[in-house]
């Protein structure tokens, strides 16, 4: 491979890390409250789109600084989320089936309500970072930088939340035995409450990413939530490490597939992966939980 | 007993309503909505055959719809095979495909299936408009009328609401009977507890996909009847959203009764463009209605009318009891 090609790979590489930032943004959401508590959220692509148009009123409308705004969006979808799951989704947890159904009506009504105040056109803000770094052959916009920096940050806190703090400890205690885990003393309910709220969170934080990457429309949702789902379904339910992985492979797989021809297939890889995946290995690429419902 | 001949009178009233409807109120743009609403809720069957039976859930059944229109649109424009002859084709086509969705369901369980479902669809989406001359891309392709059958024309609007109205009834009338035979208590067998309906004997995976091919087959149906009547297909049409939809108007109405698929067509399809209520609104009614339907009636709005009706009735002859008890001086 001669220096221009490899500079053309590094360049497309490059360009899809920031994809894989979405990508694994709203997945490790769905990972969790899939995988945690086994809710299963299709409005999470509608929590991620309100992130996205949160940060929009905030930036392009009322001015402020889109790092407040990001802040900001993360809080107003986490809140979104607490009264969503005290509301509705505590009553399905016995149900999945239930929940998974009455999440299609959610996302229809979020989509219609956005649509309903602030009409269904394309949303954006102006860059956010600005500025082009050239390193050797390939140019870098700062704004990709600054989504991969605050996608990676946000993952190695979920990383570490789960797998080292006490707080983690309690949670996979309830995922493994929620019974047990109840006579130690873990508010099991709460636990649930919690790891739905921080998933919604992430999904307000990556909608505020994506609109600083490029322009959402209320229907964006709908575009992203399967490639969560893949994310969740490949990397194995509640596996953060897996939906990193599972969130790089899709995510190059868009880029490339950008970069060498056929870009119009570019979203049929992500589906059929999963597809593919699911048949050979139902538990997931790097294994989870089966995607257990906690009461 | 007299409940259950209350009903049989009140069915057949509606049904003859809707046979009459034409001659009733022949406004173009009432029966043009009638026929959309048709043709969805035919759609709407095959899945509560499909959910309500056997307890497999779709949200990917637009897309076999689109698998019957194209069918029959395809073979329209390059073989010459008119309506008619697509008809059993595109059933048969849809079917194929249904089954091929359904594959999965026989190695993963529950909530992954469903998704699966839904990337199916949007695959199926992805291959319509990258197709190219064969499916016309992002913009579809253009069907001729249906034409004469037996000297009737059904290019009339009244004579394709009635062709609707037949398809539709005879999906109904299949659902029906699926769900009182013994293969509908194969499939409930299976719904309620696969392990133990494998243990006893019953071949699952065979039922399962059947189940899901069944449902393809009306699904198919349903896509021919849309595209003649559209005469323009695209694979807008057939994407997630509109999968999404279907299964939400099944929810709405009920997946175990007979009526309940009809009444989930009607409230979703038909009542807001009839009324013509704002899109954007109905749709947040609808989103919302379906959350509170779950929450607050999971049978669905027909099975809990039925069940209001039932408790009425109950009502009633209790206080009947009392008055002739009163009568009677004790």
């Amino acid at each position: 491979m001669d220096a221009a090609a490899m500079a053309i790979l590094l360049q497309q590489l490059v360009n899809s890390l920031a994809i894989s930032a979405i990508i694994i943004m709203i997945g490790i959401g769905i990972t969790l409250v899939f995988g945690l508590t086994g809710i299963i959220n299709f409005a999470q692509g509608e929590l991620l789109m309100l992130g996205g148009v949160a940060t929009w009123l905030l930036v392009g409308r009322a001015g402020v600084n889109f790092f407040a705004a990001l802040v900001a969006a993360a809080v107003i979808v986490g809140a979104v989320g607490f009264l969503l799951e005290r509301s509705i989704f505590r009553f399905t947890l016995r149900r999945p089936m239930n929940g998974f159904i009455i999440s299609l009506g959610l996302s229809v009504f979020l989509q219609h309500f956005v649509i309903r105040f602030w009409n269904s056109y394309q949303k954006s803000i102006p860059d956010p970072v600005g500025g082009v770094w050239q390193v050797g052959s390939i140019r870098i916009a700062a704004v990709r930088v600054m989504v991969v920096a605050v996608t990676a940050a946000a993952v190695g806190f979920t990383f570490f939340a789960i797998s080292r703090s006490r707080h983690g400890l309690a949670l996979r205690a309830a995922v493994a035995d929620q019974d047990t885990a109840r006579l130690m003393g873990i508010p099991v309910a709460r636990y649930v409450t919690a790891v739905f709220v921080y998933g919604s969170a992430l999904a307000g934080l990556g909608g505020a990413l994506m609109i600083a990457l490029f322009p959402i429309t209320p229907f964006v949702g709908q575009d992203v939530v399967v490639g969560g789902f893949a994310v969740a379904l490949i990397g194995g339910l509640g596996n953060v490490a897996g939906a990193v992985v599972a969130g790089l492979i899709l995510g190059f797989a868009d880029g490339l597939s950008a970069g060498y021809g056929l870009p119009e297939w570019t979203e049929a890889y992500s589906f059929a992966l999963m597809i593919l995946i699911l048949l050979v290995r139902p538990q997931g690429l790097l294994g989870g939980t089966e995607g257990p419902a906690i009461v | 007993m007299s409940g259950r001949v209350s009903g049989r009178v009140a069915s057949a009233a509606f049904l003859l309503l809707l046979v009459a409807l034409p001659w009733i109120s022949p406004s173009y743009r009432f029966l043009s909505i009638a026929i959309s609403t048709g043709t969805v809720a035919i759609t709407l069957y095959g899945l509560a055959v499909l959910f309500g039976q056997a307890g497999l859930m779709s949200v990917g059944h637009a897309a076999l719809m689109g698998v019957g229109a194209y069918s029959a649109a395809i073979l329209a424009l390059r073989l010459g095979i008119g309506f008619w002859g697509a008809l059993p084709c595109a059933m048969l086509t849809a079917a194929l495909a249904a089954g091929l969705i359904g594959l999965p369901s026989l190695r993963v369980s529950g909530h992954h299936f469903v998704i699966i479902t839904y990337a199916f669809c949007t695959l199926l989406t992805i291959v319509l408009t990258n197709g190219g001359d064969a499916t016309g891309g992002a913009s579809g392709l253009d069907l001729d009328p249906v034409g004469r059958l037996f000297g009737v024309n059904f290019d009339s609007v009244r004579n394709y609401y009635l062709l609707v109205l037949a398809a539709l009834l005879a999906a109904m009338l299949a659902t029906d009977l699926i769900a009182r035979s013994g293969y509908g208590r194969t499939l409930r067998a299976i719904r309620e507890n696969e392990a133990l309906a494998r243990a006893v004997g019953i071949n699952t995976a065979l039922h399962k996909l059947g189940a899901f091919m069944l449902s393809g087959a009306f699904a198919g149906l349903a896509g021919v009847l849309q595209a003649y009547y559209l005469r323009h297909i695209s694979p807008g049409l057939y994407g997630g959203l509109p999968s999404l939809y279907i299964a939400m108007s099944v929810m709405l109405g009920g997946a175990r009764v007979l009526y309940g698929p009809l009444a989930g067509a009607v409230i979703v399809n038909f009542l807001p463009e009839v009324l013509s209520i704002d899109p954007v609104d109905s749709r947040m009614a609808y989103g919302a209605g379906l959350v509170l339907v779950i929450l607050l009636l999971p049978g669905g709005v027909i099975a809990s009318l039925a069940d209001l009706g039932a408790w009425a009735a109950a009502l009633a002859r209790r206080t009947a009891g009392r008055w002739t008890q009163l009568a009677q001086g004790r």
